[in-house]
């Protein structure tokens, strides 16, 4: 195949994904191959995601290159998500990366994946400067760009919004992923049970709404005076209005002309329309990411690696090191500015 | 009064959450802060949010002020606009009249304000957001801390910490010139308040501070207002 111009591969490897993208240095993805961890009950056990990515790395690797038309050889740059996630998953893209990069003598850059949401939302909407909530299985974050980080406005205190909607659906029988089936429970409903609504200052807690949730699924009532639906509908509409909430306060403090919203959950259209909606209040363009690179994907490992590359070069092995607890407003971005 | 006893003037400053209006309640000057409706979330959620949030404001005030701390006086709570009615504050914001004080003026309002905020935290309460836009100096020279929308009942260091600390960033960065002498005046206040009731708690709220600025968040933040 021509190539066109350099390309960089880029791996995630932080959680139930294990995703693998092609990326030239313009941006254009010529390849995004991923195999995620289906548990067939509970939730994602790190040791069995590990036996699953290890196994399978190679042949994902494989169809990729295949998907992108190139061969290994053709590769100019890895790029893989080195922070935050779960520590055994994150070591597996770490090692698979550090190996690429010695038997092809090519050079390796680590990225935030939190950073990687919010590039590629970036790049795939044509937007420069958002105010971004980031919202999935394992972050709730309101970020925008201010002197050399991301700072971080507003966080989840304890549990993510994505974690306790998929606890949700598990404790409720739905098997995974049980975000999209909360959804569709929702619209059946507009019974609203009173939930607890909490928001400090700028962050959320979402763990006292899963407990009552799950307390209303499990009360003798249940099926008598309200139904699952219900639950599905108050719970959403309760969580979604802190988010909003919040990123409405962020957006009146940072006063951005954009507004991206990224993640998992960002698929979700009652959050979107709820979102959007504070956007226009404050006359800003609002955009979702893409589908496609709205989860986690390998696409944005690599077009952060290449940006990451291209303003301050590789990393050494040496500052390879994973770091499962990494914020990303320690992280200084200087592509931008 | 003629027509209506209770009237609603002009709007003063439109907020995120709430709109405040200048009025007349009773024949006396007036503040009516509205909370105002967010279409974004469904009509429950609403009413339930605005009206918990201003019977917590309403309530705190009238709690506050029975610790001797100067905060506007409420008449009115209406339930049905959440609305709360209160006492005007005639003064200017201390942000606005900071660099016109002189430095003997400055000191004296800073450490009355340690000693206010000593106050609320002693009784275990914290205000959630010390700007020097939510503190007004009358033409007496008294000060007035305003706006307890983002107040908490709490006892932990952390959260008096936090309420010093965000004090802190915001004299940084509003006025950067003035910090020292301000900061140090009000931490002065802030202690002598405590000592006059023999206690020491104050030393790990403060020493807290610290360990706050130590965290990846407020690094090299720098504050708009």
């Amino acid at each position: 195949m021509k190539k066109n111009g350099n390309l960089c591969l880029g791996i995630e490897s932080t959680a139930h994904t294990w995703s693998v993208g092609i990326v030239d240095f313009l941006g254009n993805v010529i390849g995004l191959v991923s195999d995620s961890y289906n548990p067939d009950k509970g939730g994602i056990h790190p040791a069995l995601v590990r036996e699953q990515h290890t196994s399978n790395f190679k042949k994902i690797i494989k169809q990729c290159l295949n998907e992108a038309d190139c061969s290994i050889k053709d590769i100019d740059l890895v790029a893989f998500s080195q922070s935050p996630g779960l520590g055994p998953i994150l070591k597996i893209g770490a090692q698979v990366a550090r190996m690429l990069s010695q038997l092809l003598s090519i050079p390796l850059v680590g990225v935030n994946h939190c950073i990687a949401h919010i590039e590629i939302g970036r790049f795939q909407c044509k937007i420069d400067d958002p105010l971004t909530l980031y919202v999935s299985g394992g972050n709730t974050i309101v970020s925008a760009y201010e002197s050399e980080r991301y700072q971080i406005f507003g966080e989840t205190l304890d549990i993510p919004i994505g974690n306790m909607i998929d606890s949700f659906a598990r404790d409720a029988g739905l098997p995974h992923p049980g975000g999209p089936k909360i959804e569709r429970l929702a619209l059946k409903s507009s019974n609203y049970l009173e939930l607890p609504y909490i928001v400090k200052g700028m962050d959320l807690s979402f763990s006292g709404l899963y407990s009552s949730a799950k307390r209303l699924l499990q009360s003798n009532k249940l099926n008598k005076e309200y139904f699952l639906e219900d639950i599905a509908y108050s719970l959403q509409e309760t969580s979604f209005s802190m988010l909003t909430e919040v990123t409405e306060r962020a957006l009146a403090h940072t006063r951005k002309e954009e507004v991206l919203l990224t993640g998992g959950v960002a698929a979700n259209k009652r959050l979107q329309e709820m979102i959007k909606k504070i956007s226009e209040d404050h006359n800003s363009r609002f955009e979702v990411v893409p589908l496609r690179y709205a989860g986690d994907n390998g696409a944005m490992i690599a077009w952060t690696g290449i940006l990451r590359f291209l303003s301050e070069g590789a990393h050494k092995i040496s500052e390879t090191k994973i770091n499962p607890k990494q914020r990303m407003d320690n992280i200084t971005i200087p592509w931008r500015d | 009064m003629s027509k209506s006893t209770i009237k609603i003037e002009r709007l003063l400053h439109k907020g995120a959450e709430a709109s405040l209006f200048f009025g007349h309640w009773f024949g006396k000057e007036a503040i009516f802060k509205q909370r105002i409706p967010k279409t974004y979330r469904i009509e429950q959620i609403d009413s339930q949010l605005r009206l918990s949030r201003t019977l917590n404001e309403a309530r705190a005030l009238i709690k506050v002020k029975t610790y001797g701390i100067n905060v506007p006086q409420v008449f009115e709570i209406d339930v049905d606009s959440s609305t709360i009615i209160m006492k005007y504050v005639n003064g200017e914001k201390l942000k606005d009249v900071i660099s016109d004080l002189d430095q003997v003026m400055r000191t004296r309002h800073f450490f009355q304000i340690g000693v206010f905020i000593s106050r609320l935290h002693q009784n275990g309460h914290v205000h959630g957001d010390i700007t020097t836009s939510n503190i007004i100096v009358t033409s007496n020279e008294d000060i007035f801390l305003i706006d307890f929308g983002l107040h908490e009942y709490s006892d932990t260091i952390e959260d008096k910490s936090m309420d010093l600390h965000l004090f802190k960033r915001v004299l940084i960065s509003s006025h950067g010139k003035y910090f020292d002498e301000c900061f140090n005046s009000f931490l002065n206040g802030y202690r002598s308040e405590y000592l006059k009731n023999s206690s020491n708690q104050y030393n790990p709220i403060i020493q807290n501070i610290k360990v706050i600025e130590s965290r990846g968040r407020y690094i090299k933040q720098v504050d708009r207002k």
